[in-house]
Formats: structure tokens, sequence, C-alpha cells
């Protein structure tokens, strides 16, 4: 489906691609369907057509909206401030981009200083007779205080429902301030999964951040999308002789600017391929369109088809050849150790397929999957990115993959059906299997586990979490999960609610008083 | 990273304070639906949060995460709203997830917050909730939209929620000696875990029975119950609980005794017993006891510490003006230790929190008695930038000025070029288990905290 | 008296300048004691300075803590402690002294290099010669350093370990310069003979001995550490200074004998300057250390006569006592009326108490770790605190006392101030807390240096007054290991006799040693242990 960048708003991700939040099956199967739903073979893609199949779930528990995401996305730009403009609540979020702000300045190389976040502090008095004046004020506040070359606003469910039309303010403002304020259409509700506000981010730097006429092609420069934390890529792709413009993990206004006058694209996760595909969309730059260079294959495809992009085929094949050479004892070393080990794994989607390869290629088992979404189809409309499809091809079907926003009482009933040695988990499911005796590793920069290196990288890090068992261990023997005994023994993620005969009320009618 | 000190510690003074106005940086407070984790921090009790998919983990991931790592696990149900919600209501879904968590969930106490959808687009939500009391699921409800207030309003509601809807009435006999303790805002206060377990072990030491109702040693719903059945209730802090004792008063006749500060070092702490014994009528053979054992304990600690306090002056810039950025409760009971048993100057105080306005008259007073010979103001403000902007524009004579606040202070320290100790949300760089910083313990741990930071801040190597 | 450069071992304050370690009395008198102990030529004549007795003593520092505190600072240096593992405990502090000072001198802040040779029973029997030779082989293998340090212990002096022996000779085969420091503990009455052993090295092995060039802006200022607050007054006058002591560098030290003057922080530190002016002409600023408006005036314009920019320094000055008006205005306002206390090394307790009587606090009683009653240098003008008394009135209760906790609880009984300005140990801080007495616990001498040093000095004091309110509830609680008799002396010797023997020709001989054949009766007015 073609993008409108004619308008701010950015129809969500279920809309666009069929976006579903649970599913439980085999993964080959949710390949299939999804192809079948979605592919090239099949009549649909955001308009009419079958959806993919979604599980029920009476039950559920809180996590992230696009609103974080989208709140986190815009910080992420050197030397901006962002805008909230919601009750206190939303910003509380303003001390974890704190956190966050710490690390990436220092791996961007730039000065630490408490990034500009405010938030306009919507009361109760504004439901009812509207909050764009203490959005105005908040703006000019933003300008006074910071005086940013970019002011991000965001949108939240309060504002959402009350109407108030933040696209005047922000328009109006920008003329008279001189500098640029972009709105960003992130009301939680408006998705049902967080990933939305990757897209809410890239339509926004297509609209008002992107070199609309941009002089001439880079040839040596590749756009590549990130989820943040160390530069991985420069490195390796200089080696091609290529230089990179990371964004979405951390740019500068310059950076996203350049965009458009880059040889191609590549973006790290299905998430963030909205940009990618806007900027082949509206400026032919093309998309690398080969799943994501986690594993041995994949990272060798990845770099074949750069050379092929950027007419550097037999430089590929040499640094292909030298990478794999290089890494080479090291991995059979990691082989040897963790060969017939049982992992689970908790991440976003493309991100768990992307783990799914490290492992395999490591000789682990990968017991179970929970996947935070699944996206049938990506913007670009090419199964050649599915890097499922191209990950279950590789090494095998995963039997166990469950679809989940990162539930926990699912997680619960996936961890006991894998029983595995260990989890790597991104969010909050690692808590949870320490409290069930596994070892786990929370992931913090997705960056960790790309192309050679990152495969050793999660090789060590499987290595230093199986020796902590001992603390996982321990506790298990002294905590408890606060969910009834019949919960607890559950072994399918969507077992039925309402299967069982005892309805949740009468077990409490020996308490009533 | 922060360098030595000065001796002529005297920051950029800036001529003009920006403007009040709606703006909030650095933000030092969750919505309402903060209180969430008030119902957390009762054991076995489960809030039920009916709003937008990103609410609850926000608030819980700002207040119990990146404050002190204080949780990791989140199993909060949530309805995650979508727009279907919006446009058609949320009130069948709420009523579906409660059915649900009530087959899911082990819990002894359910509690559902609303959030600034279902508030705004008008679910009635007593009603869902209501029809599960009449089958006698012990659940209540509070209306806490994010747009109305903070957590520490909040606090309050949910607990006038829980008494009103699940304790219910009582006319019954009351017991001599049962105390309900109303004091720190759980997971918002980083500390509040030791916290309470300090409070309660002095209380008990004197000679109370104490229902502390939130953490740890809490009884969760059995103890809750038994709230109408205490002698009276103990609001120890500025405000927060107040309004809950004068609902109790209302509501069984039961009276209040209000402590504004929370008793740090030995002295404060010995006063407030002698304080709470007097207003109980309670027999003072064990409480003084209890009160000289801890004293002699407490004081062969300072002696030995005073080597240190009086030897290094110079050596590590000990520290002579404090900066206290913090909610009402913290920033209080701190300076008063700071001024009273360590000769430190009150050098700035900010209250954060926005306290209710009927408080503040309050608590300027306990600022202007700080000590029986020294008086000191108080400021309220909410926004960061202009907290900052006031404390640089303060004029610091010859002191070795040091921080009391958040991280968000790290960047005040710098410039100023002093130390920084977190007390309260946000403290990303704490990691808080059982320490706790009042009462006559932790009064110790808190000068090593404060003695600790000081010297490897001194200690570039 | 000349200083003896040809041996390696130096000789201690005692012997070469009549040092002592116990007295009390009004200052004036101990200034005229010291004045007339002075005149006379070496320690065979009688004199009129009495060190007294005292049959309780309590623990505290030896001269080899002090040498191997300095040798750590020495940047470059390899120091062995050719000791058991006891003397050794000192380097958790030089270790700590050595950081700091890096920091501040602009160095790679890592820890010191230092060793011990750690030697057991048999080494006491068997001689420890053989465990020092492969010590001196480790320190060179691990570190290739540029000197070598070894520093003696009261062990190694009893036992009779030809150390130089070994030194020549492993100098010679690793061509590294290796100093012996003979600091045995039970040498010295006093721990300042430390800094002389660590000069006394400097100058036979680590100054130039034949410097190409003299540099005339070029002064050696010989400090115990700290800031740098030096340079900021010394420019005025076109001069650079070299640092030494308080953390130096070898080029530093060879640097010595090219300036074109010496001065001291304190007399304590005077040896080196005295050998400099001895052996290579390099004069020794005689002038009382600056501390105080009137010291630091007389102590610029010796600086700028000797160096001559006597045309400048008026002005200099003038425009000092300008800058710092305003503040010093202030502090003494706030400081009126206040009674102080001062407890320290001399000449640093001399250096405080100008500084404090300059800002207006009324000093009755001090207290001084040693004294010595002439320096080498050989001149009044060097006295502090016959200037002290001169500029700014007499001292009541003058004590010397080598830092004895019994005795400096009685001087504070007797003294009551309203604080106590102190350096060294937490020793006397700790005391005055726990009687109810804030105090300024200074680290760097430097802090009270020339016209800046009042106002540290002030605003150092005034952060540390409100502190009274912890004090006084330590006091509350506080108790003494003293029997109930002596809790209630202000007498600091009222155990053995507090004014010496009334008649003083009695004495004998003296060279600060106490008199063994006065009669009990001739002793002491004052009641004592019944």
């Amino acid at each position: 489906m073609a993008f409108n960048l004619s308008i701010s708003d950015v129809p969500n991700r279920e809309q666009r691609l069929g976006t579903i939040i649970r599913w439980e099956g085999a993964a080959s199967e949710l390949v299939a369907d999804s192809q079948f739903t979605c592919g090239p073979k099949a009549s649909c893609c955001g308009g009419g057509g079958k959806k993919l199949c979604e599980q029920d779930a009476p039950f559920t528990q809180g996590n992230m909206c696009s609103e974080c995401i989208a709140v986190t996305q815009a910080f992420m730009v050197k030397d901006s401030t962002v805008v909230q403009h919601s009750p206190i609540g939303c910003a509380a979020m303003q001390s974890f981009i704190a956190r966050l702000s710490r690390d990436m300045t220092i791996q961007r190389g730039w000065n630490y200083r408490n990034p500009y976040t405010l938030c306009s502090n919507l009361t109760e008095d504004d439901m009812v007779f509207g909050g764009v004046q203490k959005l105005e004020q908040s703006i000019r506040d933003a300008w006074e205080r910071h005086h940013s070359k970019v002011i991000f606003v965001t949108a939240s469910c309060a504002t959402g429902i009350i109407g108030d039309d933040i696209d005047s303010v922000t328009t109006r403002l920008q003329e008279e301030l001189g500098t640029t304020i972009v709105p960003m259409h992130c009301e939680g509700f408006r998705a049902r999964h967080w990933s939305s506000g990757f897209d809410i981010s890239g339509h926004a730097m297509l609209r008002q951040l992107v070199d609309k006429n941009p002089p001439r092609k880079e040839e040596d420069v590749i756009n590549i999308m990130h989820l943040g934390g160390p530069d991985i890529y420069s490195p390796l792709l200089a080696k091609l002789g290529l230089r990179t413009n990371l964004v979405m993990g951390g740019a500068t206004l310059d950076t996203i600017y350049k965009l458009t006058s880059a040889a191609a694209s590549s973006a790290m996760c299905t998430v963030l391929s909205y940009l990618a595909a806007g900027l082949e969309q509206e400026y032919g730059i093309p998309e690398i369109k080969v799943p994501t260079p986690y594993g041995l294959k994949a990272t060798d495809d990845w770099l074949r088809e750069i050379g092929r992009v950027t007419h550097r085929e037999e430089l590929a094949e040499k640094v292909i050849a030298e990478e794999r050479a290089r890494i080479e004892p090291e991995l059979d070393k990691l082989r040897k150790e963790l060969s017939g080990k049982r992992g689970f794994i908790a991440a976003g989607a493309t991100f768990a397929h992307g783990l799914i390869a490290d492992l395999r290629e490591l000789g682990v088992e990968v017991a179970g999957v929970m996947s935070f979404h699944h996206d049938p189809i990506y913007d670009s409309n090419n199964i050649e990115q599915d890097m499922l499809a191209e990950a279950i091809a590789s090494y095998g079907d995963v039997q166990n993959y469950t679809v989940s926003i990162a539930q926990h009482f699912q997680g619960h009933a996936a961890l006991k059906r894998a029983n595995p040695d260990f989890i790597i988990a991104r969010h909050n499911m690692g808590a949870l299997a320490a409290r069930l005796g596994i070892p786990g590793a929370q992931i913090r920069f997705f960056n960790d586990g790309v192309a050679y290196d990152g495969l050793l990288n999660m090789g060590h890090l499987i290595q230093r979490t199986l020796a902590t068992r001992k603390f996982s261990q321990s506790l298990a023997k002294h905590t408890s999960v606060p969910y009834k005994s019949w919960w607890l023994e559950q072994t399918n993620p969507f077992a039925k609610v309402n299967a069982t005969e005892e309805r949740g009320v009468e077990a409490y009618d020996e308490l009533a008083v | 990273m922060t360098s030595l000190p000065s001796d002529d510690s005297n920051a950029a003074v800036l001529e003009v304070l920006p403007e009040k106005t709606n703006s909030i940086e650095q933000v030092r407070y969750v919505c309402s639906m903060g209180s969430l984790g008030s119902v957390l921090a009762i054991p076995h009790a489960t809030p039920i949060t009916h709003c937008g998919p990103g609410c609850a983990l926000k608030q819980m991931g700002a207040i119990a995460g990146l404050n002190g790592y204080q949780g990791g696990e989140f199993y909060i149900p949530s309805t995650n709203q979508t727009e279907q919600d919006v446009v058609f209501g949320g009130a069948d879904r709420l009523d579906e997830l409660i059915d649900s968590t009530l087959k899911i969930m082990d819990s002894e106490l359910y509690v559902v917050l609303t959030g600034c959808i279902s508030e705004l687009v008008g679910d009635d939500v007593g009603n869902v909730v209501r029809k599960y009391q009449r089958l006698g699921v012990p659940i209540a409800f509070a209306e806490t939209g994010g747009f109305k207030g903070n957590n520490f309003t909040s606090h309050e509601i949910v607990v006038r929620a829980i008494v009103d809807q699940i304790v219910g009435e009582y006319d019954g006999p009351r017991e001599q000696g049962l105390i309900n303790v109303w004091s720190l805002l759980p997971y918002q206060n980083t500390f509040w875990r030791g916290d309470l377990s300090e409070i309660k072990r002095i209380l008990e030491g004197a000679g109370f029975k104490v229902n502390i109702l939130f953490g740890r040693e809490s009884g969760g719903l059995k103890e809750w119950k038994t709230i109408p059945q205490a002698q009276f209730n103990l609001v120890l802090s500025p405000w927060l609980g107040l309004d809950t004792a004068k609902h109790l008063e209302k509501k069984y006749g039961q009276p209040f005794l209000h402590v504004p500060v929370i008793p740090i070092g030995a002295d404060q702490t010995t006063a407030f017993l002698h304080q709470v014994v007097e207003f109980a009528g309670l027999n003072k053979e064990k409480s003084e006891k209890f009160i000289a054992d801890e004293e002699k304990n407490y004081f062969s600690y300072l002696r030995e510490f005073a080597g240190f306090y009086t030897g290094y002056t110079c050596q590590y810039h000990l520290p002579s003006l404090s900066l206290v950025i913090s909610e009402s409760a913290y920033n209080l009971a701190v300076t008063k230790f700071l001024v009273n048993q360590l000769g430190i100057t009150p050098g700035k105080q900010i209250v954060t929190e926005n306290p209710p306005d009927e408080y503040r008259d309050l608590i300027r007073k306990e600022f202007q008695n700080i000590a029986s010979d020294i008086s000191t103001d108080v400021e309220f403000e909410e926004d960061g930038y202009r907290i900052h902007n006031r404390v640089l524009s303060t004029n610091l004579e010859y002191h070795n000025p040091i921080i009391f606040g958040t991280t968000w202070e790290g960047a005040l320290a710098g410039k100023l070029k002093c130390t920084l100790v977190e007390i309260g949300y946000p403290s990303t760089d704490e990691v808080v288990l059982s320490a706790s910083y009042v009462g006559y313990r932790g009064a110790l741990s808190f000068l090593e905290k404060i003695y600790t930071t000081v010297v490897r801040a001194s200690t570039t190597a | 008296m000349a200083i003896n450069l040809k041996t390696p071992v130096v000789e201690t304050r005692e012997q070469r300048l009549g040092t002592i370690i116990r007295w009390d009395g009004k200052a004036s008198e101990l200034c005229e004691q010291s004045r007339s102990f002075c005149q006379s030529s070496g320690c065979s004549s009688a004199s009129s300075l009495t060190e007294f007795e005292s049959s309780f003593t309590q623990a505290n520092m030896c001269s080899e803590s002090i040498t191997v505190s300095q040798a750590t600072i020495i940047k470059n240096s390899v120091l062995i402690q050719h000791s058991p593992i006891g003397c050794a405990a000192r380097q958790s502090f030089t270790s700590r002294n050595y950081r700091d000072l890096s920091e501040r001198r602009g160095w790679d802040v890592e820890d010191p290099r230092s060793m011990c040779t750690n030697l057991d029973e048999s080494d006491m029997v068997f001689g420890g010669l053989g465990k020092l030779e492969q010590s001196i082989r480790d320190a060179y293998e691990r570190h290739h350093p540029r000197v070598i340090f070894i520093a003696t212990s009261c062990a190694t002096g009893i036992i009779g370990d030809d150390v130089d022996s070994l030194a020549t000779q492993m100098q010679e085969e690793l061509h590294v310069t290796i100093v012996p420091l003979h600091c045995e503990g039970f040498k010295a009455k006093h721990w300042s003979t430390g800094w002389d052993v660590i000069e006394h090295g400097i100058l036979r092995q680590l100054v130039n001995k034949q410097p190409a060039q003299k540099q005339e802006d070029l002064v050696n200022v010989i400090h115990l550490g700290g800031h740098d607050v030096f340079t900021p007054l010394l420019e005025k006058l076109g001069l650079r200074v070299n640092l030494v002591m308080g953390g130096t560098t070898l080029e530093n030290l060879a640097l010595l004998t090219e300036a074109s003057a010496t001065v001291t922080m304190c007399s304590a530190l005077s040896y080196l300057a005295t050998g400099l002016e001895q052996e290579y002409g390099v004069p020794e600023i005689r002038a009382t250390i600056p501390y105080g408006m009137q010291a630091t005036d007389t102590w610029l314009r010796e600086v700028a006569r000797v160096l001559n920019r006597s045309d400048r320094v008026e002005a200099v000055i003038e425009s000092e006592h300008r800058r710092i008006a305003k503040d010093l205005d202030f502090l003494r306002n706030r400081l009126k009326g206040k009674k102080g206390f001062v407890a320290a090394g001399a000449a640093f307790a001399h250096g405080l108490i100008a500084n404090l009587r300059e800002l207006g606090v009324e000093i009755e009683g001090s207290y001084s770790y040693h004294h010595d009653p002439v320096y080498d240098g050989r001149d009044a003008r060097q006295d502090v605190l016959a200037h002290v008394v001169k500029t700014y009135g007499d001292i009541k209760n003058y004590t010397v006392s080598n830092d004895q906790h019994f005795q400096e609880y009685a001087v504070l009984q007797r003294a009551q101030p309203d604080f106590v300005v102190t350096r060294h140990g937490t020793q006397v801080a700790f005391l005055a807390a726990n009687l109810g007495i804030p105090v300024l616990q200074v680290f760097y001498s430097n802090d009270g240096f020339g016209y800046d040093g009042l106002l540290t000095i002030g605003r150092n004091i005034l952060r540390i007054l409100p502190v009274k309110r912890f004090c006084k509830s330590i006091q509350e609680h506080a108790s003494f290991p003293y029997a109930q008799w002596w809790l209630q002396q202000n007498n600091p010797f009222a155990l053995n006799g507090c004014n010496g023997p009334r008649d003083q020709s009695r004495c004998g001989s003296r060279c600060g040693s106490q008199s063994r054949d006065v009669p009990d009766s001739e002793w002491c007015e004052l009641p004592h242990m019944a």
C-alpha cells in the first residue's frame, strides 16, 4: 500500500500489514499462513482479503503502547526537544529516556546532558475545555528554554479523545518561531501493538526532516535503520568501501536530512522498514530486500545484496570469506560448548527471528519462541525479506512458536512447556524466567546480535548466562507466581480461559463477608 | 562524575527565573494510575487497570523500575484499550477482563483503576465492579484517570476505596495499643520497604501492635480488615494520609495523631516515640527500655563516626550546606536530620510533589521551625527546569554544598561541582533492597551513604 | 653548625637543634628559653630550655612513617621498606596520598610502587640483606624505576644490616640510583627528623651536583602538598616556582640547584634549604613563613630583595591587601570574639595562630607537636613563634607535646575554646568533638598560605562552627578511658611535674634529654597523683 505523506497520520500496522499480536503453533505454519493471506500469492494486503488468523485472549496484561515508542524515537534525534501533549502519566517515561540518553550519547560520541523533554501536563479542566492553549504554551516554553532545531509534539490517548487539533498549532508555531515542529499522532489506543510507533517516527522523518531535493546520490552511502546500541555497521561496511547513515537509534538532524542522497537503505528490523520503504517510494532509494543479517547465511546474503546494489560484488565476496575465516576458531569453540543446549527466545518479531538464526548457528536448540507481534508482510511487499521464513528454511522449523505481546501469564505457560536451559529475552520475560529457575540474559541492545561478531557475542552471552544459573535456581525454590494453580499447570499459552469447569467467581463464595 | 568542590562555591547567579507555566520538564511523580503501585504494595493484592495499552507498565516501570530497581516482573491485568473501546465504550471489555482475571490470577484483593480513556469516554466502571462485589468477590474500584492529580493524591483515593468498599462498616470494640500507620508512598519513595520496616520495628519496640498496611510485613487483606479496630491512626508524613485519617475519624470515630516529620536519628526518633506513647496513654516501661537500648547503640556508632566527621573536614571537603530537592516527606525528614544532628546549614528546600494548597502552610511552618534556633524556607516547584534555575541562583557564600535529590540533579551537581545523594523518584543510580534511611538504624545507613558518596567524589582515582 | 653530607645517616633534630617534645607555659617564655639556647654553640653548654618529663606516653608516629610517606610521593621511584610487614601498614595511607597528589599535579593517577622486604624471625638471626638484595632486583625488574629508595626500620637498625654497602653495589650493577634512608623509628625522639632523612638523601644523591646554569627567576618551594597556591602570588613578581616535597618529580629535584632562592613552608622542612645554601649557594629566604598579613608582607619583601625585584614588591603587597580586604572584613565580623585553639606541628601551628589572630580570633591556648629552639639556618628572623608573640601578643598556655591524647584532653579542658583548628591524624579532632567543641581538620598546610590562606582558613572555620550541634550530641554520650582524677585535670603535665625544676641550674647537661638527678621535692608545685 502506497504511503500518503500528505497527511500527518499514519495508518497503524494492523491496517497496513495485517499485523497480529496473538498466535500459537509451528513457525512453518505461521509463515505459510502469512504468505497465503498477505503474500504476493494472495489478493490482499491492505485492502480487503483475508486477515491472518488471530487467537482470542480475554485476559490481558499491560505492556507498552506506540506513544512510548514514538516519544523515544523523537528524543533519539540529537538536540531535539520533545513536548508530550498529555497528562503527566505519559511523561513518567522521562526518567527512562534520561537513562537511555546516557548510554546513547556515549555510544554516539556526543556530550551528555539531561534530554529536553517537556509535558504539557493536562488536568481535568483541560479534558473539558481542551488543551491546545497549554500545548501552545509548552511549545513556546520549549523554544525559549532550549532553542532546538526540531521540536517533536506527541499526542496521547487523552488528547486524541478530546480532539485537540495538534496540527494546526504546530503548523502555525513552526512558521512563527522559525524552527521545525513535528506532530506525531501516536495516541496509545490507536494501535494494538507498539511497533506502530516506529512507523509514526519514520513517517515524520519523511514528511519533515529529509532533504526533499537531494543534490546527488552518494554511491558509497548506505542508510541503516537500527534500534540503538554500539555502531557495529560502519566498521563492517567500511570493508566494502561504504559509509553509513545511522538513523532511528540515535541520529543527528544532519544524518536524517542526508537519508535521501544515499545509495540504498537497510532496516535492521522490520518495524523500522516504513522509513526504508518510504525512501524507496518517494526517492527511488532501493531497500536492501533480504532478511536481516543474523546468522552466517543471512549475513553473507546481506553483504552480497549490498555488494550487488552498490556494484561491489567481488569485494563483498572477499569480505565474506575473510570475516568467516576470522570468526571460525571462536565459533567452533562456542559450538562445541553450546551444542545440545536448549534456549528460549522472547523478543519482538525480526529480532526473535534473528535470534533463532544465531542460536541455531551456534548449535543451540530453540526450545520455544515468544515473538511480541507478527507482521505477515512488510511495507516493501516483498517476501524475500521474511526473516522467519529464512530462519526455518536454513535451520529447521520451530515447533512452539507463540505470538504474544509479552504477556506474563502466557510466558509462564510457554516456559513451562519449553523447559529450556536458558532464555534470551527482551522486555520483561527475563525476570519471570528467573523465578522459574531458568537463567536469563536480558539483551539491551539489538545490535549485539547482528552479523559475524554478533554471533560470537550471543555465544559469549549464553555462556555467561548459563554460568549464573545458581541464582535463578535458588530463587525458584522460594518464589511463587501469582496465578491460580490450574493456570500454573498449563503449557499452552492460549489454553482457553473458560474451558475450565470452575468459573472464577464461584471460588469467592467462601470469602463472602 | 563530580569533581572536587571548590572552596568558594559561588555558582552562576541568574538574573531572571523563567515564568511558571504548565510545562513540566524532569518529571518527579507519575499520574494517578501510579497508585497501582500502592495496590501492589499490599501483599497478595492485584490492581486491574482499565486503560490504554501502555499506561500500567509505564507508571510501574517508572516508579518501581528505574527507581531503585525495586522490581522487574510485570503482570498487571490491563484492558489495553483500543480504538474500538474509545468509540464503543470499554465496559464490556472490562467485565471480560475481570472475569478472566479471577480465573487466572491468584490474589486476595483486587482493585480496578481507571485511566484517561475510560473516564473521558464515560465507562460506568462502578456498575461493572459492583456486579462482582455483590457476588462476594473482594474487589474495589477507584477512579484514577491520569489527568486527575498524581500518584500521591490517587493513593488516598485508592485507600479510601478499599476501606469503603472492602473493609466496610464496623462499630465493634477497639484494641488498645493497635495502630494504623499511614506514611510513605510505596515505590515513589525509593526506600519505602526498608523504611516501613524500621518504622514498624520502633513502634513495636515501644509497645504498639502495628498495622503497617503496605510492604512485606503487612498482613494484606486480613490486616486491612482490622483497620477499624485500631486505637487510633498515626499519620506519619507532612500531609499524605491526612485525608484518610479524617475519613476514618468520620467513618469509625477513630482519633488520629499527625506527626509531620518522619524521624531520622536518635533525637528525632526518641522524641517521636515519646509523642506517640503519650498520645496512646501506653505504659512507658517498655518504650523507655527500648529507647535506652537503641540510643546506646546509635550513639556508640555516632561517636566512632565523629572521628571521620571531624577529622576529615578538609581532606574530603565535607559538605556544609544542604540543597534538598524532593517530595515533602523526605525533604522535611532529611533537612531536619542534617541540621540538627550534623550541624549542616539548610541552603534550599524545594518540594516537588505539588501538595494540595490546604496543606502548604503546615509544611512551611515545619521548615520555619526546623531547629529550636534555626528557621528556613521552603519552595514548591514541580518543573525541573525552574527548580534547577532556582538552585543556581542561590548565593552559596563560602559553603561546600551537597544535593539530596533525584537523578535529574546529576546535571546540577555537575554545575555546582558537588555531590549528589539520591533520595527519591527517580533514583536511577541506586539499587535498593532493604536499605532504610529513617529511625535509629536507618540514620546510620544514611550517614554511610552520604559520606561514602562524598569520599568517593573527592577521590578521582 | 654546618650539615654533614658526607655520612649517609643524618643527625637527628635533637642532636642538631635541641628539639624538645614536652613543655608547657607561656609562649613568650618558650621563645626566651629558645633564644638563649640558640645563642649557645652546640649542645654542650647549659641552656635554659628544659624538656618536661612524662612517665606515661601514648603511641604516635615515628620518623620512619614520615620518611616513607615522603619517598612515596616522588614520581618514578620505588620505595622498598626493609622491615617486617608492620612498617608497611603505612602503605594504605601513602597510596591514597600519592593518588590525591597525582591528580593535583596532573600525573597519571595510579598506585605508587612500594614494596616491603617482609623480614621474619630467621632474618633477625641471620640478617636481612639477602632479602633486601632480592627486593631491589624485583623492584628493578618489575618497574624499571629511575630511583629506588630503601627505608630502614627499627629491626634492621638493631640487627645491623649494612644497607649502604649493598645499595652502592646494586647501584653500580643495575645503573639505577639507589638511596638508602636511615630512618629507624627509635633513632629520633620526634617524627620530624623523618623529613630531614629524606632531604638528606635528596641532597646527597638526587640534586644536580653540577648545575649548568642559574635560573634567576626560579624559586624552590619546599612544602607539604596541596594546591599550588604559590605560583599565583609569586608570578606577580615575575617568578616561577619549583615545587618539591609535596609531590615531586625527579626533574624538580634536579632543578633545585639551578634556582636562585629557596623558601620553605614549614621549619620542619628547612634542612634541604640549608643544605642547598651550604653546598650550592642557593640562598635560603630567611623570613618567617608567610601566614598572616605581616608575615606575608615581610616574606614577600625578603623574596623580592634576594631576587632583585624590590621595585615591584610594594605594589604587589598593596594590591593584594586591597583584593582581599572585603572578604577579610566579612570574616573578621563573623569571627570576632570567638576563642580558638590550634593543635598542629611546629611551625604550622605558629602559622595557624597568626592566621587566626589576623582574623580577630582570640587564642589563649595552643598545642604544638614539637618545638625546635633554632633551625638549621640559625637565623632569628625565622622564628615564627617569636614573630607571632611580638605581632599579636603572648599565648598564655602554650603546650608542646607529641600528640598525646591524655594531655590534649587536659589542655582542651583548660582552654575551653569555641573551636579548634588542627592537623594530623584525627586524634585531636575526635577528642574535641567528644568535648562538644567543633573542629576544623586541616589536611594541606598550603591552605593557610599567604593572603588567600587567611580567607581559606576563615571560610573553613565558618563552615564548621555549626557542627557544634553534632559535637554536643556526641558529648552527651561520650566517655574517656581515664581515671577520675585525670579527667579533672587541666594541666597536661600534672602526672610528673609541670613546671620543671625550680632551680634550673641543677638541671645539668641537656641536649634535649631529661634530667634524672633532680630530687622529687624540687619538682612540681601543683598536686598530682596521690
